[in-house]
């Protein structure tokens, strides 16, 4: 698929070989265009009985059920469930401090690969794939498509996308759920540096459109641990004020805040029913979509 | 604070290593780009109260520990010696210790004296402080001489307690001297002393002198006075006044005359049994002590017909001052009194041969001769107690006998001569004679001491009633006993260290004054001049502690002791002695009865531009005046350690695993 355009940096052949047979599922009905692997809000042709129903005048005739018709006297229509395929929208944080890390990986480049992987084994499955770049606001949208060379767009974006301005998090992610079409899954890779209260709305707001969300929220080992020894000169890759810190004075402090942060998310996310994975950068991103996949496989089926 | 080693404190600065880390270190920052922002700034906000002030908290401690190092190491002393040692070890120290009767006085609610405390004290004190060289001056000798260390105080005889007064400028001389004669180093000079009035002489001319002279010294001295000014709230004091041996029809009787003087703001009325020791037997009786003093005249003790010669003491109960509690005294018949006249003038020559002549009671033996200034030569001086001189003052020869008759403790009385001349001597000359139609009357007079003073009844005598009818004028330096209307002296007394010499400015005949016709006053005067003259003269002697007659032959030996002393140092402790064919008995000065003190402020004028440092003690104290407290710092030290580490302390273990 890579013949005619150089290869992406960000996408490991290996990887997708490995995990291209792992399906990406929707947790929720996804409302698609075209068959597909998920489930439908709408009832359709599949094999999977959905219930029976009373004959109305006008329907198909060939769909009654003689068999019920002969134990209740009654004419039942059966009715199955349909299969579609869906949306899935890639949202990429390409704030400035999305450029941090600290293990030879930044967080932008830890959220390419999950991205561009994700996008492809979507992309492979017949389910549209769209990417929406958000920073101070939302810098670039791609929305879902589901032919290959939609999906070279993004694949192009994201080797284009660079760290950058500050982050406006949280109205990227309203506009968003008020632009995608209901019922799509919106996978969001952000370090989420801001107010939880304020993700806290975004999260509510995209399951009140019926978006299956997803977030990697991308963290950096030394960020998590705070493991400085000298005095350190904090500058702000957002262009905010920078701070001077004696780090065995405010470690105790930071990994509070930190602590207090990443409790409250968690809360969050559990009444948001978000689909929520903490990265630490330095580990494997294989692993962390193969987790991420299983998960979603498990959880396949809540209509 | 002082310091044993205080050029350690030049360390001091090293307080300032753990501000200069810190800043060194925050020099030192790392600069990094970061994301998580909003974590280090909620951080901060989080920054207050306790978690600010731990940082400081840990400065502190740090800089507390290196400061109590340094402060140990310096080895502090606590105490009141204002910079004690400031320039470390002294190289000489010279110690002037106050033996007077007044450093016996003991603290209430101790047995120890005042001098034994000063003395622990300053062993105890300098012994900590140390120096190469340790040179004692104590009251008694006056002389410096080296000990072996400040813990031979203790027990050095020389250093235990006397009955002589102190001469503090003399004792300050005698360091200053030493002081320039071996130009020692550093000099410290420490001063044990109670701060009695006389003992100080506070306004001799010879402070001033003094201060100079320190004051020129090229190395300088550094004066610490340990001063015990407390005076007892209650202390007595006996002194016997007089002591006479007379006949009586059934054997003989000592007559003893004695005074009981109180100190303190007392005015409780008590009665207080003296004891009465003759020769090992004892009498008491009870007197009664109202105010501050009571005298007891001529209490009457039965003695042996034989016994003309012996000794005796005079006791009190033991109170806060047990060197004022007793008093030796010794008997004799009394000694001829001789008296010479030379005399110009018949009618002045005539009164006073007769007053001299004329013995006041049957116990005495009076004389009086008439001489010549060409048989003064011939003169038994040492028979003589009392020179009455109405002559042009003598020169030459005649000057140096009547001299060394004054300096063996013989009183003399000159009478000016009709003709005065230029001749001087004792520093006094006489002027012209001043006659006129009226006689003048005398103005002012001593009553309370010296020859004019009240009679034993407490009657004044008659000066009042004498009628000048010419006078001489004088011209030295002396001190008026009596002075005439106008100013000009009637009687004047002429300083010497012994014996006593007056002048009368005018003489006993009928017109020149009423001295004659109203005798009293000449016969008391004859009289008193002749009772002073021949106390030198008779076997038995009282004598103050401290002051040696050069007539007295020598060794002493002791037939009681009131002090234990070195036997060389017998004419300063009181008791009774035996020297020769004499009997001695030695008591304090009458000047140490007194108990006024020199007040602070003088003291410290004393002194004034000098290196002086003062601290009050009391007799008894327990504490020492110095102690090292280097533990105190050490602990410190130790404590700020411990507390550094306590909030240096990592807070429990990071969350771990803050990934999920």
């Amino acid at each position: 698929m890579f013949s005619d355009r150089h290869p992406r940096r960000f996408l490991d052949a290996q990887v997708l070989s490995r995990l291209v047979g792992m399906p990406l599922f929707a947790r929720r009905p996804m409302q698609g265009s075209v068959s597909g692997r998920h489930a439908s809000p709408h009832r359709g042709a599949s094999v999977e009985f959905a219930e029976y129903r009373k004959y109305v005048p006008g329907d198909d005739l060939r769909r009654l059920d003689w068999r019920a018709y002969g134990r209740s006297d009654r004419f039942y229509v059966k009715e199955f469930e349909a299969d579609t395929n869906l949306r899935c929208c890639l949202v990429v944080d390409t704030s400035g401090s999305m450029g941090f890390g600290s293990q030879g990986v930044t967080k932008i480049d830890y959220a390419r690969r999950i991205a561009g992987t994700l996008g492809y084994l979507a992309s492979q499955q017949g389910d549209a794939v769209g990417l929406a770049c958000v920073a101070g606001g939302i810098l670039r949208n791609l929305p879902p498509r589901r032919n290959a060379p939609h999906l070279r767009l993004v694949l192009d974006l994201l080797e284009e996308i660079e760290p950058k301005g500050e982050t406006q998090l949280a109205p990227a992610l309203h506009e968003l759920a008020e632009t995608i079409r209901q019922r799509a899954l919106v996978i969001i890779l952000s370090d989420l540096f801001i107010e939880p209260a304020l993700l806290n709305e975004c999260f509510q707001h995209l399951r009140f459109r019926r978006h299956d969300v997803a977030v990697f929220h991308l963290l950096d080992p030394l960020e998590l641990d705070f493991n400085f020894r000298r005095p350190m000169r904090f500058l702000d890759m957002e262009g905010g004020p920078s701070i001077f810190a004696e780090p065995n004075d405010i470690g105790d402090r930071y990994t509070k805040a930190l602590h207090q942060y990443l409790d409250q998310l968690r809360g969050f996310v559990l009444e948001s029913a978000i689909d929520y994975q903490r990265i630490s950068l330095d580990q494997s991103y294989e692993q962390v979509l193969i987790r991420f996949l299983v998960s979603r496989a498990q959880s396949k089926g809540l209509r | 604070m002082s310091f044993l080693q205080p050029w350690l404190l030049a360390g001091l600065p090293l307080v300032a290593l753990p501000i200069i880390i810190h800043l060194v270190n925050q020099r030192r920052f790392q600069t990094i780009q970061w994301a998580a922002m909003m974590f280090l700034l909620a951080a901060r906000r989080m920054a207050r109260g306790y978690s600010r002030l731990r940082q400081w908290l840990i400065m502190l401690f740090r800089t507390l520990a290196i400061a109590g190092l340094v402060f140990a190491v310096s080895r502090p002393l606590a105490s009141g010696w204002l910079g004690l040692a400031a320039g470390g070890r002294a190289d000489t120290t010279i110690i002037l210790l106050d033996r007077s009767p007044s450093m016996q006085e003991r603290g209430s609610g101790t047995g120890e004296s005042k001098l034994e405390t000063g003395r622990k004290q300053l062993a105890q004190t300098l012994q900590t402080i140390g120096s190469d060289r340790w040179v004692l001056v104590e009251s008694a000798m006056n002389e410096p001489y080296e000990l072996d260390s400040a813990a031979a105080l203790l027990n050095l005889p020389a250093a235990g307690p006397a009955s002589a007064a102190a001469d503090l400028p003399a004792m300050l001389r005698a360091a200053h001297d030493y002081i320039r004669r071996n130009r020692p180093g550093r000099t410290e000079i420490w001063i044990c002393s109670d701060l009695r009035a006389n003992d100080w002489d506070a306004e001799s001319g010879r402070w001033a002198t003094l201060r100079e002279a320190f004051l020129e010294l090229p190395q300088g001295a550094r004066i610490h006075l340990l001063a015990y000014p407390q005076a007892a709230t209650s202390n007595i004091a006996v002194r016997v006044t007089d002591v006479r041996r007379q006949a009586t029809s059934d054997g003989a009787e000592l007559l003893v005359s004695l005074s009981l003087s109180r100190e303190g703001d007392s005015e409780e009325k008590i009665s207080l049994p003296v004891q009465f020791d003759i020769e090992g037997a004892r009498s008491v009786v009870n007197v009664e002590l109202v105010g501050s003093k009571t005298e007891l005249k001529n209490h009457q003790i039965p003695i042996e017909r034989s016994r003309e010669r012996g000794w005796g003491r005079v006791s009190i109960p033991a109170d806060a001052n047990p060197a004022d509690d007793d008093f030796y005294f010794v008997f004799d018949n009394p000694p001829p009194r001789r008296t010479i006249v030379v005399a110009e003038d018949a009618q002045a020559q005539r009164p006073l041969q007769l007053a001299a002549d004329v013995a006041p009671d049957p116990a005495f033996q009076c004389s009086a001769e008439v001489v010549t200034e060409d048989q003064l030569s011939s003169v038994e001086w040492d028979q003589i107690a009392l020179l009455l001189w109405q002559a042009p003052l003598p020169t030459g020869a005649d000057a140096e006998l009547v001299q060394s008759f004054v300096d063996r403790g013989g009183v003399v009385a000159f009478f000016p001569p009709r003709n005065p001349g230029d001749e001087e001597l004792f520093g006094v000359q006489w002027q012209t004679w001043v006659t006129g139609n009226e006689h003048v009357a005398v103005e002012t007079w001593r009553s309370d001491e010296d020859m004019l003073s009240r009679t034993l009844s407490g009657a004044a005598l008659p000066v009042g009633q004498l009628e000048i009818g010419g006078h001489c004028g004088m011209k030295g330096e002396f001190t008026p006993l009596a002075t005439l209307r106008g100013g000009g002296p009637l009687l004047a007394r002429v300083p010497t260290k012994r014996g006593g010499v007056y002048f009368w400015a005018t003489t006993p005949a009928p017109a020149d004054s009423t001295l004659a016709t109203s005798g009293v006053v000449l016969y008391a005067f004859v009289q008193r001049a002749l009772a002073a003259g021949s106390a030198v003269l008779g076997k038995a002697r009282q004598l103050d502690a401290g002051e040696p007659d050069g007539d007295i032959p020598t060794p002493w030996n002791a037939v009681t002791e009131g002090d234990q002393g070195l036997s060389t140092e017998a004419s300063f402790h009181r008791g009774v002695y035996t020297a020769g064919d004499r009997l001695l008995a030695v008591n304090r000065p009458a000047a140490e009865d007194g108990a006024s003190v020199v007040a602070d402020a003088r003291v410290a004028e004393l002194f004034h531009d000098l290196n002086f440092a003062r601290v009050d003690d009391a007799a008894g104290n327990l504490r020492s005046l110095i102690q090292e407290i280097w533990r105190i710092f050490l602990a410190t030290m130790l404590i700020a350690l411990v507390l550094e580490a306590v909030l240096c302390l990592p807070k429990a273990a990071r969350a771990a695993g803050a990934t999920s």
